[in-house]
């Protein structure tokens, strides 16, 4: 049971009434308060019932971060009565619905639709909590109020700020096969074919046999690896649980992990994904060649940072147990933390690395490097000489895992995707994939 | 970013807190105990120490009161061999003279807090009366006659009141011999048999009149019977004299109870006192029209985010409020290091000399001071004040601009 501000206002005038009214007090007050309260329930119960009425829903189901997407919840109202209401569907805070609340007139027998439009601040999940429906009488007075389940999930991908990158990182790539317009000659590591000489090829890459049988000069071109395999291992630990700038170091992770998809996607290889703290948190596996990046971005959606320490000997376990026996760069975006590597990851390294090539990615934060430079005063120099020691323990870690044969891109956020796209690049080049 | 230092054990770490356990009336009281037993503890030391303190009315020659005007050690001091009781009203007083009988006397202060007819019904008792500073009315009723006819301020010697003789042939007062007698003056008309003592310039400070078998006591002021005065001159003596008998019935009235008038309420229209009832309506139905909420709250569960420099920054702290100036100054100089030796073409690890001799061939430096600056040794001169920590960073500083 509701009431509305004109119930209130109604309340208000009987007050006058009987303060006006004098000798008769009782008698006014009497006649007033019945008379209010049999409006009161006369109009709840011409009310039309929220209960009977019938909900559908539809509109989006997944939209990327910082956009909008509008779901729809169509009112159906099976009733004699014609509903007066007012609705609203209920989101969690951080998916921001708007609007909170509208006003909705349904004929009898008729069905109308109200929008929410959401506008999510949040990766992951959102979950519809219900629609309330305020359904009030002829009068206006009061009415009655019911919650009712109509269930419906908006998933919030990753925003993928660094497809930005992806067309320059292509066209590198692209160089690489020799198919870029400047027809510059590939230069990978497996034979692609034979082609005739044009002005400015390497002479070096003349294959003189061929020349030799036919008429004119012939070239071999040579091509990038292809089909080779690509695990992105995402660390959802603790230390991805930290904020450098605005957003936590999963997300920057994600980000670069995002691009690097793609790109490789687009390389011909082979992408899989998994997330892994303590336990497996999300996995993703090729499947054939083309484009893994709907799937991972699917599958990262709903990962957040776990507080609890990441389990390097399970991540190694797993890597190598599940994945088939083929060699392939494992991508490891996580922190170049001194204690957690040292303790964890460095002494399960030479399982990992005796047959897959292991590329470990990591966000720098610039908070640190900025303290590293304060200076005037003791105070500022405490402050540098603690980000001195951060700093020197990232180098020595960086370089500990170098000296064992792991490649190591540790970049700001801003440029650590493309970081991790070039040392991709860079790689495929080297025919070391 | 918790326990930067703490070693990652395979298993599942342990929760720190087990989660809530037992029944939700047990889990109610386990929160409530420490509130509740705070509560009890508190109200028991204010009962305590209510207990302790006791609180002793105030005012002029009150009887209870330990204040220098109050009249607690006349009253204690008569107590040890009469009856003192203490009353607030005409009809105790009365009630009080009753039981007592015969051989009793009344003290009456602040008879004005009397109606007339309670006067003229004590009046007319045949008791033995004592009136400090009685009222005009007071006076007609017990002591018909008697006029208040001056008044004399209390001598001063060297800010000491000066008591004064009796100067009567009164026993009681002539016993006692000098008083702080300085206060009203009253004058008896004369042919009556009232003995007047104390004398002032214009009648005595003290009158006693007889009416047939009681007499009535007339002090201008109740300065001797105070706590104060009462050890004073022949004070006690006086007030002890004068209050001679079995029973000593002492009347302080209270002020009389105010008499209910018509209040505001009562005087308002019918209308406005009936319209209250609506207004309590309209205020619930405001209460519930604001109150209620379209659907209930929604929750989420927000992931714990911290900054990533956390952990820096505790360590900064720590350097601070320790003053961990050797530690800083390490870190300073070992990041200068590992920055410059490749830039010197040496190995991140190199020898100190090498390092030594490379930066000193590129600035020109003395090496001795390059070494000083760059190798200290025990203890480290840099690290001796903050002024030294910060001339080592300067110097690092000047390096990195000079090998650029």
């Amino acid at each position: 049971m509701v009431v509305t501000g004109r119930a209130v206002l109604l309340a208000l005038a009987a007050t006058a009434a009987v303060a006006l009214s004098g000798l008769l007090g009782a008698a006014v007050t009497a006649i007033a308060l019945g008379l209010l309260a049999v409006l009161l329930v006369a109009d709840v119960l011409l009310a039309a019932s929220p209960k009977a009425l019938g909900l559908s829903r539809e509109g989006e189901t997944s939209l990327r971060l910082g956009e909008s997407a509008t779901v729809r919840v169509t009112v159906a109202n099976p009733t004699r009565r014609p509903l007066r209401a007012t609705v609203r569907d209920a989101w969690p805070p951080s998916s921001h619905a708007a609007p909170r609340s509208q006003r909705l007139r349904v004929p009898a027998g008729e069905r109308r639709r109200v929008s929410t439009t959401l506008t999510p601040t949040r990766r992951g999940d959102a979950r519809a909590a219900g629609v309330t429906v305020r359904s009030v009488g002829p009068l206006g007075l009061a009415g009655r109020q019911r919650t009712l389940p109509a269930p419906w999930t908006v998933r919030t991908l990753p925003p993928f700020h660094s497809r930005r990158h992806l067309p320059g990182k292509l066209s590198r790539l692209r160089e690489l096969e020799g198919q870029h317009t400047a027809m510059v000659r590939g230069q990978g590591s497996e034979f692609d074919s034979l082609r005739d000489y044009v002005p400015g090829d390497d002479v070096r890459s003349i294959d003189w046999r061929a020349t030799a049988r036919g008429e004119g000069v012939v070239v071999r071109t040579w091509r990038p690896e292809r089909d080779r395999r690509v695990l992105i291992v995402l660390d959802t630990g603790r230390t991805s649980a930290g904020r450098v700038g605005d957003t936590p170091r999963l997300d920057h992770a994600m980000d670069a992990a995002l691009l690097l998809a793609a790109l490789a996607g687009r390389a011909g290889d082979r992408v899989d994904f998994m997330a892994y703290d303590r336990r497996l948190r999300a996995q993703v596996r090729a499947s054939g060649r083309g484009s893994q990046v709907g799937r991972i971005v699917e599958a990262m959606a709903p990962l957040e940072a776990e507080l609890v320490e990441s389990d390097p000997a399970g991540l190694v376990s797993t890597v190598l147990g599940t994945q088939g026996r083929a060699r392939r760069l494992v991508v490891l975006l996580t922190d170049l933390n001194a204690a957690a590597l040292e303790e964890g990851l460095l002494p399960k390294l030479p399982a990992l690395t005796s047959r897959h090539l292991l590329l470990v990615a990591a966000v720098r934060d610039p908070a640190v490097d900025r303290m590293a430079a304060e200076r005037g005063g003791a105070d500022a120099l405490y402050r540098a000489a603690a980000a001195e020691r951060t700093l020197g323990e990232r180098r020595r870690v960086t370089a500990e895992l170098r000296r064992m044969g792991v490649e190591v891109v540790d970049a700001d956020p801003e440029h650590i995707a493309p970081a991790l796209a070039d040392a991709y690049i860079s790689l495929k080049a080297q025919g070391r994939l | 970013m918790t326990a930067a230092t703490a070693p990652a054990p395979p298993r599942a770490p342990e929760p720190d807190r087990a989660p809530p356990s037992g029944s939700p009336a047990l889990r109610v009281w386990r929160s409530v105990r420490v509130p509740a037993a705070l509560l009890t503890a508190l109200v028991v030391v204010s009962v305590l120490l209510s207990l302790g303190t006791e609180r002793f009315p105030t005012g002029r020659l009150e009887p209870e009161s330990v204040s220098p005007d109050g009249t607690r050690a006349l009253v204690n001091v008569l107590e040890q061999d009469r009856d003192v009781h203490v009353v607030r009203g005409s009809a105790e007083a009365e009630e009080a003279l009753d039981r007592a009988g015969d051989g009793a006397v009344l003290v009456v202060f602040l008879d004005y807090r009397l109606l007339p007819g309670e006067l003229d019904s004590l009046a007319a008792r045949d008791t033995d009366t004592v009136l400090v500073q009685p009222s005009i009315r007071s006076l007609e009723a017990f002591a018909p006659g008697v006029e208040v006819t001056g008044r004399e301020e209390p001598r001063l010697f060297l800010d000491l009141e000066a008591p004064r003789e009796a100067e009567c042939g009164l026993a009681a007062a002539e016993a006692a011999g000098s008083a702080h007698m300085s206060g009203e003056l009253y004058t008896a008309p004369p042919g009556t048999d009232a003995v007047g003592c104390y004398p002032g310039g214009d009648g005595d400070a003290l009158v006693r009149v007889r009416d047939g078998e009681a007499t009535t006591t007339v002090l201008g002021t109740g300065r001797p019977l105070t706590n104060t005065a009462l050890d004073a001159a022949g004070n006690a003596a006086l007030a002890l004299n004068l209050l001679a008998a079995d029973d000593v019935v002492w009347l302080r009235p209270d002020p009389p109870a105010q008499e209910a008038g018509a209040s505001v309420w009562e005087l308002l229209p019918l209308g406005l006192r009936w319209s209250l009832v609506p207004l309590a309506a309209t205020l619930v139905l405001l209460a519930v029209w604001r109150g209620r909420r379209l659907g209930a709250l929604v929750p989420e569960a927000l992931p714990v985010v911290v900054r990533a420099s956390e952990t820096t920054e505790g360590r900064a702290g720590l350097y601070q409020s320790r003053k961990a100036r050797d530690r800083a100054a390490a870190a300073l100089r070992a990041g200068f290091l590992e920055r410059t030796a490749p830039r010197l073409g040496l190995a991140a690890d190199a020898a100190p000399d090498a390092v030594v001799t490379a930066v000193a061939q590129r600035t020109g430096d003395d090496p001795a001071h390059l070494r000083a600056l760059f190798y200290p040794g025990r203890p480290d001169p840099y690290a001796a004040d903050d002024d030294a920590l910060v001339r080592l960073a300067d110097e690092l500083d000047e390096r990195v601009r000079r090998l650029r």
